[in-house]
């Protein structure tokens, strides 16, 4: 196999790769802000639930949530014995919620540094001139926050480019599953190469893009 | 009478901050609040503005109750709708100015007038552009306020707390935080907004200042007021012991 034919078959399965990161970006980046606004709820038992959703997500390896999500509904139905159901054929499904969830709950901690970063005199100057609490967060709160953890935010996203490649675990045909069902059949190291160039890219890529982002929100400190 | 506050009592664990405290604005009463620092100055003004809560008393604004006591000795206040209108009739200028960062001096401004009153973009436009020249800030309208001093900062933090249209405008202690050679120009403009009979009521450390622009003076001490009168009374000739003691601190 030339390293041509390597490149276009495994850029087949990189658009799955960004189906995974694209999604799992829409879906953790709010879910995210759910769970650090419930983590800081004065409710204890709804801020030591979030809590513990954290300690376990961060706790424990992506590649078990993954396997858990993906299979674990099929081994809990058998078990019922009355009701079965199958292993998802699209995987991109499972996949896609595991790794949202995963990433939420680091984002949410993110949020959270960021929310508590933020100097209490701009929720009195805010309270003072009446805004309620919703115009404080939206207008006052927020657009700093997201300034101050943009740095942070960066790193999980890059991160996530990476993990991406951990979607291998179940058979999902993305990129580095099939770079690896290619080097085992050819007995080579060249598809691994390859992979770690595409990530590099994509990386570079979003490197770009935050940079941007950052530079915009430099008007003000 | 614009503000009421009776038998105000605030404590914060097993310090008693407030001790029974009691005072009145009327309109266009300039009055400034001195005393060394923990002596519940700033608590009173915070308490004034609902930032903090007190443990008993009343405050009204324009003879509305924001605050009654009950008979067991709990302060209720009135529903959180009820209170925002309250919060209409007055103005508050930090120590820390807390502009928002994000924005220009011009929407900082304008913002809670358009989004909280709802009033018309046009008219408070106006209204802002014509504050802001007359805090001398005409050519800052679209700069941030990192790209400003701290005196004008505190300026543009005036503009905004005047541009709600309050019955009364709160100032805790608005130079403490400024250069030396800064303060004057803020201190100008409250001279001016005194000469024009804006309702104010000043927390400070300025002493030749209070003593010029105040109608009457307030000095607290351990959560209670020593002494008050016109100016030249508590100045020139204070009464209490305790109050010539803390002005000796400033004579030069």
């Amino acid at each position: 196999m030339t390293l041509w034919t390597m490149i276009l078959k495994m850029s087949e399965g990189f658009g799955k790769t960004c189906a995974i990161f694209f999604l799992t970006l829409l879906f953790s980046l709010p879910l995210g802000m759910v769970v650090a606004f419930l983590r800081r709820s004065k409710n204890k038992l709804i801020s030591n639930a979030m809590r513990f959703f954290i300690a376990v997500l961060r706790g424990t390896p992506l590649m078990l949530q993954l396997l858990a999500v993906t299979y674990g509904p099929y081994y809990i139905t058998k078990s019922l014995d009355f009701i079965s159901i199958s292993v998802a054929r699209n995987k991109l499904i499972p996949v896609v919620i595991a790794f949202s969830i995963n990433y939420a709950a680091y984002f949410a901690e993110i949020y959270r540094g960021g929310i508590e970063s933020m100097p209490v005199g701009q929720y009195e100057a805010a309270e003072v001139l009446g805004y309620t609490k919703m115009q404080t967060f939206f207008k006052i709160i927020l657009p700093q926050v997201v300034k101050r953890i943009l740095p942070s935010v960066t790193n999980e996203v890059i991160t996530l480019v990476k993990d991406t490649s951990m979607a291998f675990t179940v058979s999902y045909q993305e990129m580095f599953t099939i770079g690896k069902q290619i080097a085992n059949s050819q007995t080579s190291f060249l598809p691994f190469v390859v992979a770690g160039v595409f990530y590099f890219v994509f990386n570079a890529v979003v490197d770009f893009g935050m940079g941007k982002a950052e530079k915009a929100l430099d008007y003000y400190q | 009478m614009i503000l009421e506050m009776n038998n105000i009592r605030k404590s914060f664990g097993r310090l008693n901050v407030l001790r029974d405290i009691s005072m009145s604005v009327d309109a266009g009463e300039v009055v400034s609040v001195i005393g060394p620092s923990g002596s519940g100055k700033s608590t009173l003004l915070r308490c004034a503005t609902f930032l903090e809560t007190v443990d008993s008393g009343s405050i009204r604004y324009m003879g509305t109750p924001a605050v009654t006591t009950d008979e067991y000795g709990n302060a209720n206040y009135v529903s959180p709708a009820e209170l925002r209108r309250i919060k209409q009739y007055y103005g508050l200028v930090f120590q820390q100015f807390n502009l928002f960062p994000h924005r220009t001096v011009l929407k900082n401004v304008t913002d809670a007038p358009i989004h909280v009153q709802k009033r018309d973009r046009e008219e408070v436009r106006e209204t802002a552009a014509e504050l802001l020249r007359k805090m001398g800030l005409a050519d800052k309208a679209d700069a941030y306020p990192c790209q400003l001093s701290g005196g004008q900062q505190q300026r543009v933090a005036i503009a905004r707390a005047l541009a709600m249209k309050p019955e009364i405008l709160f100032f805790d202690e608005p130079t403490s935080a400024l250069d030396p050679e800064l303060t004057g120009e803020v201190l100008k403009v409250i001279k001016q907004l005194a000469e024009e009979d804006m309702t104010m009521v000043i927390v400070t450390h300025e002493m030749p200042f209070a003593r010029a622009v105040s109608d009457r003076v307030i000095f607290m001490d351990g959560g209670v007021i020593v002494e008050q009168g016109a100016p030249e009374n508590v100045f020139g000739s204070p009464q209490q012991e305790r109050t010539k003691q803390f002005l000796r601190g400033y004579e030069r």
